[in-house]
């Protein structure tokens, strides 16, 4: 199997699925300028949740107290690889259950770094610098590194694949990154490959992003790995489409990639790892695009961790109606205006004000009509199976949806509905304008809460048979006690074998009779 | 969990549902022409008779089922059953069959199941097929212009006496007799037809006869001719997959091939009668494909085809009909939902078929951590 993998990524082959879309990239505007550092901002918003908000940090400030860039905001009680860092120097005006929020005095004061210069770095080193640099997943769910590194260490990691495939249209921080940022961002690869001990690394781009392919070559020669082209479809970047593209391996839902030896890492972090060890820097700041048709000036900015959308918004020529002179002639402008969080597949609606740049942010979109129409109303499902054709996991979205629709337990698992990685790519090609995602997601947490409630009933009913064989136990023991008190012996380990022995013998007596 | 909520897919689909049916449209118009020209003027009242009916019955039926009805209306697919409705009954017949086929087609087969996506069957085709058990001589027999049959008649097909003759085959007793009516004859199709024993479009290019003229027997044959461009139109615009009316076509050219002898060509039909005498194309194109009632995973489409592709064969020269599609077609549509439950595809990253014991949802998922 390995040997086999490691045969299709050494083959120059462009790598591709089937299935998946190809929606227009639209990146264009947006990568004619170069990646550009933001201003500070005046407020920084620090979110104390991470990883799908399942973990939640514990502030290591007080309000109003005075922090210096780079100090640590927060740490997880039981999980010292979880961390945050201030962004900037200023002071903390505000800390709910949610967030931290940073009065910035633009001075960013910073604590003096203290990078590796030492020649030989070793695993350990590495580990330990991206552990305190707090350095979580940039492409997905923002799952920590370190700990996935450690995991995929563990099951013995022999491919390292750097994920540089962005495939949703909007999206372009990881070219932008390559294009300016290349030999850092092979020199992390490096580093990860490393810290994991993996065998082989590949870094995969898709095929059409030439820029960033023509950047990376000079300092792929003097690395040990190598530079894959995928075929420019969606989802070519989802972590197990990725995979399969690259090495022809199916990992179902059920499996990690790690325990397959596996160990994929996102262009991002890579970068976030080179000066986590390089220069002993905290991830405070990650490359975000910032695009849109109502944009002027649509751009990649290197942006500080915490910076307010709105603030991104209005660095590229986009006024909303809180700086306009006149308010109201911005509203009906407005009206239809969405931000989107994340790429327009797999993204979020979010509100400007509220939502700022966190390490798993790739993009934020301002929305127009042409390109995002309000949702129309939806028509019947007429089952033409484009949905089928575009799913990249080959599941069968409308049958999925008849069976959502019904709440057919037994048939949604049947059909799949687990392996179903969310791409949104059926929804995209469906006529009839059915949210087919949506449908499945709310399935999906139906599914999951009752299997939830299912384990814990079982446990239930466990428990109480449990009980019951205690009760029943105590009480025979009480009747044996009152009708012969003078036998009563203390328990001992030779009396159980004696009765246990009794006891086999008296069922062996009751079958044999029985088969007689 | 509120923040992965509101996560909205763009939906820039290239196609919307309204837009594929008019498509659908589009690539019949010139066989529904080419129709017209050979046979005269029944083809467009009886399409005009059954649009307007279809969309009657079926804007009342939304309207008692209390759904929006312009939005239901709009996506157009009614049209597509009139049309292929109209486009398979024979010209001549009254205006009530007509009334009363689509009747059957869009309130039983289609707004008793839950209207457009729900259907079981094929409307055009349970429509036809009703008519076909309820009025079998009327079902079999095309009333067409007596020019059509015989060139030296004096009659022309698209001129007004034969315009008011279908008229008044339409709507019995409308015109009473003022015109002569008797241009039309009655002419049974396909294997009946002068075309049993030779294939006409040959003899007429080889005798150096005009192709388009209408007494060159040609018609059905310049039909399939539209019908079969126009579903290869529908695959280019990937609006319907190659896999139904290639594995129809090939089953039925398979199966006449391989019962074609020359001496009892007038009993089996020689292949080239068998797809471009009859309505095969447009079965295989526009009826079998329609999405709803047929398969959806491309397996199992190409097994739908080949058990339509043989029944259409196997009723044609065994049964007792004719022509086939209609009952091939029911007869698939029995058997879609099975073959969609057995041909699935294998889900991404399952070793055998997904009926293999699927795992539990929750342990699934908490496992899965690492999404990068
Ligand atoms: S794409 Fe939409 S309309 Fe077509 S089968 Fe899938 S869900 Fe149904
Ligand atoms: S969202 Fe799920 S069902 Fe739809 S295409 Fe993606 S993986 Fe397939």
């Amino acid at each position: 199997m390995l040997s086999q993998a490691v045969r299709w990524l050494t083959e120059g082959r462009l790598a591709s699925f089937s299935g998946g879309i190809r929606p227009p990239k639209q990146t264009q505007r947006t990568l004619r300028s170069r990646v550009m550092a933001t201003p500070i901002p005046e407020r920084l918003i620090m979110p104390l949740t991470i990883y799908r908000k399942q973990e939640r940090l514990t502030p290591a400030v007080r309000i109003g107290e005075a922090v210096r860039k780079y100090q640590c905001l927060a740490t997880h009680l039981q999980d010292p690889d979880l961390i945050l860092h201030a962004p900037t120097s200023g002071m903390i005006t505000a800390i709910t259950r949610d967030v931290l929020e940073i009065q910035s005095d633009g001075l960013d004061q910073a604590l003096i770094l203290c990078g590796n210069t030492t020649e030989k770095i070793t695993q350990a080193d590495i580990l330990q610098s991206i552990g305190r640099a707090g350095i979580v997943g940039q492409g997905g769910a923002g799952y920590p590194t370190v700990k996935k590194i450690r995991l995929a260490a563990s099951a013995g990691v022999k491919v390292l694949i750097v994920n540089a495939a962005e495939c949703e249209p909007f999206v372009c921080c990881d070219e932008a990154l390559i294009r300016e940022f290349a030999d850092q961002v092979v020199k992390g690869a490096e580093y990860l490959m490393q810290a994991s001990a993996a065998d082989a690394g590949v870094i995969a781009i898709e095929s059409d992003k030439h820029e960033a392919i023509a950047a990376i070559q000079e300092p792929l020669k003097a690395s040990s790995l190598t530079l894959r082209l995928l075929a420019a479809k969606y989802p070519a970047g989802d972590e197990r489409i990725l995979i399969k593209s690259l090495t022809g391996q199916e990992i179902p839902d059920s499996a990690n990639p790690a325990e397959r030896g596996i160990l994929v890492q996102n262009a991002g972090t890579a970068k976030a790892v080179f000066d986590a060890v390089k220069l002993g820097q905290p991830s405070i700041s990650r490359i975000v695009t910032v695009a849109g048709a109502p944009l002027k000036t649509p751009k990649n900015f290197s942006a500080l961790l915490g910076t307010p959308v709105s603030d991104l918004l209005s660095w590229c020529g986009f006024e909303h109606e809180g700086h306009s002179e006149e308010p109201s002639a911005h509203l009906q402008h407005t009206d239809h205006l969405k931000i989107i969080v994340g790429g327009p597949l797999t993204g979020r609606r979010a509100d400007m004000f509220c939502e700022s740049v966190q390490q798993t942010t790739t993009c934020v979109i301002a929305t127009d009509k042409i390109n995002f129409p309000a949702s129309g109303p939806e028509h019947a499902c007429i089952r033409c199976g484009f949905c089928a054709e575009a799913c990249p996991v080959r599941l069968l979205p409308q049958q999925l949806l008849l069976h959502s629709r019904n709440f057919d337990e037994h048939n949604l698992n049947s059909h799949g509905l687990h392996s179903c990685i969310e791409c949104g790519a059926c929804a995209y090609v469906c006529p009839s304008k059915i949210p087919l995602v949506q449908h499945f997601r709310q399935s999906k947490e139906i599914l999951r809460d009752s299997a939830a409630e299912r384990s814990e009933s079982q446990l239930r009913q466990a428990r109480y048979r449990h009980w019951q064989t205690r009760q029943g136990r105590t009480a025979r023991r009480q009747v044996k006690q009152a009708a012969e008190p003078e036998r009563e012996t203390p328990f001992s380990r030779e009396n159980a074998r004696s009765e246990i022995a009794e006891a086999v013998a008296r069922v062996k007596e009751k079958k044999s009779g029985k088969r007689q | 969990m509120n923040e992965h909520q509101p996560s909205i897919p763009a939906q820039l689909a290239a196609h919307r549902t309204a837009d594929l049916m008019r498509q659908v449209i589009l690539a019949a118009a010139p066989a529904a022409l080419i129709s017209t020209w050979y046979f005269g003027y029944g083809v467009v009242l009886n399409l005009l008779v059954a649009i307007c009916f279809a969309y009657a019955l079926e804007a009342s039926a939304l309207y008692v089922r209390r759904r929006p009805i312009q939005h239901h209306l709009a996506d157009s697919s009614v049209l597509v059953t009139a049309m292929l409705f109209a486009l398979s009954v024979p010209p001549g017949i009254p205006w009530w069959m007509i009334a009363l086929g689509t009747g059957f087609a869009v309130l039983l087969a289609k707004q008793v199941f839950g209207g457009l996506g729900q259907n079981p069957f094929n409307p055009a085709m349970a429509g036809y097929l009703f008519l076909l058990l309820a009025f079998p001589l009327e079902m079999t027999a095309w009333h067409v212009s007596e020019a059509v049959i015989d060139p030296d008649s004096g009659h022309s097909v698209l001129g007004l006496a034969s315009f008011c003759g279908q008229l008044e085959l339409l709507f019995p007793g409308l015109i009473f007799s003022s015109f002569d009516i008797d241009g039309l004859v009655m002419a049974t199709p396909l294997i009946e037809s002068k075309l049993a024993s030779k294939s006409a479009l040959m003899s007429a290019w080889s005798e150096g006869r005009s192709l388009l003229a209408r007494g060159s027997e040609t018609g059905w044959e310049w039909i399939n001719v539209a019908y079969l461009l126009g579903g290869l139109y529908l695959i280019i615009k990937r609006i319907i997959t190659w896999h139904i009316p290639m594995s129809i076509l090939t089953t039925v050219l398979g199966w006449s091939l391989f019962f074609y002898s020359p001496e009892q060509s007038a009993i089996v039909g020689t292949p080239y009668l068998h797809l471009f005498g009859s309505a095969t194309m447009i079965g295989a194109f526009f009826i079998a494909t329609d999405p709803v009632s047929a398969p959806t995973s491309n397996p199992a489409r190409v097994v739908y085809g080949i058990i339509i592709g043989s029944c259409i064969y196997g009723v044609r020269v065994w049964g007792s009909y004719l022509d086939a599609i209609a009952i091939a077609v029911i007869f698939g549509n029995f058997l879609a939902p099975l073959l969609d439950h057995m041909l699935r595809p294998r889900i991404f990253g399952q070793i055998s078929h997904s009926r293999a014991a699927p795992a539990p949802l929750g342990q699934a998922s908490t496992e899965n951590t690492a999404h990068e």
